[in-house]
């Protein structure tokens, strides 16, 4: 195959792996990198590479658009990007010391993780302001987000165990070259309690800025080959921005169910790939 | 944080992310037509060259005339104006705070800015 066709193939894939991410609500990141392995044979630590790069753009592009909603909770999202950036930090140094097969072990078992985590129901009512956690008083973390009625006060509990949390999705992000929005919203949605939409907003915006802590780590040791990252990035990007559009549209239910078979499949080879085994 | 600032900031990161956008898929054109015909290697990791590691590398590299590497220079330039982005944003949130005169979070938009500061120039 020639460079360009390769290059166009993967640009393709990329899209298709954006737009199912935007439509599933995973990532993007999450699956081009098993496609990138997989599909065309790249070495994980370029995937990874050009995941993180393609996450960074997606994320800055939708967290714009919650901005300007006035869904996002800054303070909250400032405070938590604290724990992610220290730990996608520790996760790239991580992932330049340990063995590639290992990585994609890893890699799987995350994928898994993500599939049973966005198959959850999300929380029940939101905490009351007056309920919050002391802590989360003194950092301001309570806050309001628009309803249809007027603003809506919500509370925040457990701001250590969410912090805690939170560096974790910071090293699985920086080891694995994505962008944890799954363990991010887990860390917000079930142990701090927030209101889904501030949730998903919030961590929209974390998710360029954590991932932007470990791509310095990857771009020295060399695992941004530009002419993989270039057609990963805009593949994705325009493939989250079509996605976004229809999302209003199309079968999401359906969707998410024929999907969430597939993406464990990719997870269960990501696996077998690492451990030597061959299947499919 | 006002709501002025959530506005100015989602507009710097729409123009940030379509600026970087933009230099990349120029890169890649110019970057692919001198490669038509090649069998793809890029597979195989061996590591990139040293001027990729850095913005100034990337644009000697990239203004130098005929030299290997000079086309995948502008993708790289791409790609770091696309790392930028969160930076700035955390930079421009913690100027707001600092305006707002909201010690507190300008000190916590300090902190999180150094990580990343550091994790780039280490």
């Amino acid at each position: 195959m020639n460079e360009p066709i390769f290059d166009l193939a993967v640009a393709a894939a990329s899209f298709f792996a954006g737009l199912l991410g935007a439509l599933i609500g995973l990532g993007g990141g999450i699956i081009v990198t098993p496609v990138l392995v997989l599909g065309f044979g790249i070495d994980i630590r370029y995937a990874m590479g050009a995941s993180l790069c393609s996450v960074i753009a997606t994320s800055s592009g939708a967290a714009a658009a919650y901005l300007r909603d006035g869904i996002s909770n800054m303070r909250i999202g400032m405070f938590l990007c604290v724990a992610t950036t220290i730990g996608a930090v520790c996760g790239a140094m991580l992932a330049v010391v340990l063995e590639q097969s290992l990585l994609a072990v890893i890699f799987g078992a995350s994928l898994l993780a993500t599939v049973i985590l966005s198959l959850k129901k999300k929380s029940e009512s939101p905490l009351l302001p007056a309920e919050s956690d002391p802590l989360a008083k003194v950092l301001r973390l309570p806050d309001e987000m628009p309803g249809a009625s007027g603003p809506v006060a919500y509370g925040v509990a457990a701001v250590v165990p969410g912090f805690i949390v939170m560096w974790v999705a910071g090293v699985l992000s920086g080891l694995l070259g994505i962008g944890s929005g799954a363990f991010k919203v887990l860390a917000m949605d079930r142990i701090m309690r927030l209101p889904f939409r501030v949730t998903t907003a919030t961590s929209n915006f974390m998710i360029g800025v954590t991932a932007a802590a470990s791509v310095g780590i990857y771009l020295k040791r060399g695992y941004l080959d530009p002419a993989i990252v270039a057609p990963v990035a805009l593949g994705v990007l325009a493939g989250a921005f079509v996605g976004a559009k229809l999302l209003t549209v199309a079968p999401v239910k359906l969707l998410r169910s024929i999907f969430l078979v597939a993406v464990s499949v990719i997870a269960l080879q990501m696996i077998a790939r690492g451990l030597g085994i061959s299947i499919g | 944080m006002n709501s002025r600032i959530s506005i100015v900031l989602a507009r710097v990161m729409i123009i940030g992310t379509l600026a970087a956008a933009a230099v990349i898929a120029a890169g890649l054109v110019w970057y692919l037509s001198a490669h038509v015909g090649e069998a793809p290697g890029d597979h195989i990791f061996k590591g990139e060259p040293k001027y990729f590691e850095n913005p100034v590398g990337m644009i000697q590299r990239a203004l130098e005339p005929d030299v290997v590497g000079q086309r995948r220079s502008i993708v790289m330039i791409g790609v770091f104006l696309l790392l930028l982005n969160p930076p700035i944003r955390v930079a421009l949130a913690g100027a707001g705070y600092l305006a707002g005169r909201d010690r507190l979070y300008a000190a916590i938009s300090g902190i999180v800015l150094a990580v990343l500061l550091a994790s780039f120039f280490w």
